[in-house]
């Protein structure tokens, strides 16, 4: 598991004792995102559509 | 009385404008304990109207939505109208454009009553609002409306307006609607535009109608559908009449029933009352088909990374003022704020191989039917919610059957299907192909006609 405490005040998050229980549902997202990602082919690209017709 | 009713009678001059608009506000006054609306704006719905009126008088018609009376949900933004979507953080904001969907519906001649309350930020599923108050459920004024849309279901369910708008990002048209016995339509990502309406999750985000039937939700999206240059994630897609035939029939539709996730830890009545409906689709002619969906646990996985990291980028400019969100909204802001920009990425990699993976589906089937929500309207404040012998997080447990489907982006329609022991709604879900809305407001239709639904509720 993640050390939540540590990366909330690595990204200046002002989160200290039980303020940082909110952080809980993040482990259990964990278990399941986790594997999902762990062995993606190189050449397998994200869903982003980059729109060229913001000039319209 | 329905959408195409009251089009109806405007046209053989049975009621007005005015008339159908001052019943609605007094509707609005008269349901006031249920706290859907944010804003009533009763001066320029009553000057609306009266426009209506004039242009039908003149010949002038711009179809079946002018001179209804409908409102939409306070995150849409109206020009000269405050915008707060929910939120203490806009609590004071007054739009100064309209969203394109307000200039859509507005050109269609509907009568905006107001806007409606909701979840804060759209941000969950109970629209238990910490600034402007619990919405309130019409069947059962001690429970929860659902959410986000939770101000549009409660409206809609109680008769006060024809129809409304929601937003859906992980659920939040399908949830309202199932709790509250409403038809709800979340149209293929892309379908509709975002223009003007706040964002919670750029990719996830979904404008849609409730209705209190299906072609009146069709009625909706002829409006409201079509390519909008603001913007950039509106498609080209061909619009089409979305509104189904008076003489729909299942005969030959291939409809899914899934064997896998979507009936997996559902509370006891709503599974039968959804397998109810299915063998009525398979009685009026439809061919069932057992199907097997991709790892929909999977793809919720995803979504919730998603949503984590597009709403706490959305909401960054606030990262200093705290004290503006409640404890519940600034957890999950907070969470989002810790998912890494190698997971969202990853999460985008994912998803395109669940597209992938789910369009194969559409060679086996048409459309599929599933539960909306695998339980009824929980009680207002309530945490957790009993299914069968198993004990879920009420907000995990609404959205868990919804959510994987705004991450593919299809097209799903939320009707009702009966009444449990407590005579609280329960919803199924119909779910297409993408840009086929046709297909689920088909058969949405059919099984209405068929004689799947509800009475009305007692409060309308």
């Amino acid at each position: 598991m993640r050390d939540w405490k540590a990366i909330s005040q690595a990204v200046g998050l002002p989160l200290t004792g039980k303020q940082l229980d909110v952080l809980a549902p993040l482990d259990s997202l964990e278990e399941i995102f986790r594997p999902l990602v762990q062995n993606l082919p190189p050449e397998l690209e994200p869903v982003f559509q980059v729109s060229p017709e913001v000039s319209e | 009385m329905t959408i195409r009713e009251a089009a109806s009678a405007l046209r053989a001059r049975r009621v007005s404008p005015v008339d159908l608009t001052s019943t609605a506000l007094a509707r609005v006054e008269r349901n006031q304990p249920l706290n859907a609306f944010i804003t009533v704006l009763s001066d320029r719905a009553m000057e609306r109207a009266r426009q209506a009126e004039s242009e039908l008088n003149a010949g002038k018609d711009r179809g079946p939505l002018h001179g209804i009376p409908i409102a939409i949900k306070d995150l849409f933004a109206m020009r000269g109208v405050r915008n707060t979507s929910g939120s203490k953080v806009f609590e004071n904001l007054v739009s100064d454009f309209n969203s394109t969907v307000v200039d859509r519906l507005e050109a269609a001649g509907a009568v905006i009553l107001g806007k409606l309350n909701m979840h804060e930020l759209a941000y969950g599923t109970s629209s238990d609002n910490p600034y402007f108050g619990a919405v309130r459920n019409p069947w059962n004024t001690e429970r929860s409306p659902g959410g986000s849309s939770g101000g549009s279901g409660a409206a809609v369910a109680a008769n006060i307006v024809y129809g409304a708008m929601g937003t859906d990002t992980g659920g939040s048209i399908r949830i309202p609607a199932s709790y509250c016995g409403t038809v709800g339509l979340k149209p293929t990502y892309g379908r509709v535009s975002r223009y003007g309406v706040l964002p919670l999750g750029f990719t996830l985000d979904h404008m849609g109608p409730l209705t209190r039937t299906v072609r009146d939700a069709a009625i909706f999206l002829n409006a409201i559908a079509g390519r909008d240059p603001k913007d950039d994630t509106s498609s080209r897609h061909p619009t089409i009449d979305f509104v189904p035939d008076d003489h729909v029939s299942l005969r030959g539709m291939r409809i899914g029933f899934p064997e896998n996730f979507f009936f997996e830890r559902v509370d006891p009545e709503v599974e039968s009352s959804v397998r109810g409906a299915i063998a009525r689709a398979a009685s009026m002619g439809a061919e069932l088909k057992p199907i097997r969906v991709p790892d929909m646990s999977a793809i919720n996985a995803v979504g919730q990374v998603t949503l984590l990291a597009e709403a706490a980028a959305i909401m960054e400019p606030y990262r200093e003022s705290r004290h503006l969100f409640s404890p519940e909204v600034l957890g999950r802001l907070d969470q989002g704020r810790l998912i890494s920009g190698v997971d969202y990425i990853n999460a985008q990699r994912v998803r395109r191989r669940m597209r992938a993976e789910f369009a194969g589906l559409w060679q086996e089937v048409d459309c599929f039917v599933a539960p909306a929500t695998p339980n009824t309207a929980p009680k207002i404040g309530e945490k957790n919610v009993r299914l069968g012998d198993a004990t879920e997080d009420a907000r995990i447990a609404s959205t868990r059957l919804v959510r994987g489907i705004n991450v593919l982006g299809l097209p799903a329609l939320s009707i009702p299907c009966g009444l449990n022991s407590q005579g609280m709604p329960i919803g199924l879900q119909i779910i297409g192909p993408p840009f086929d809305e046709a297909i689920i407001l088909k058969a949405g239709a059919a099984l209405e006609d068929g004689g799947v639904g509800i009475p009305p509720c007692p409060l309308a």
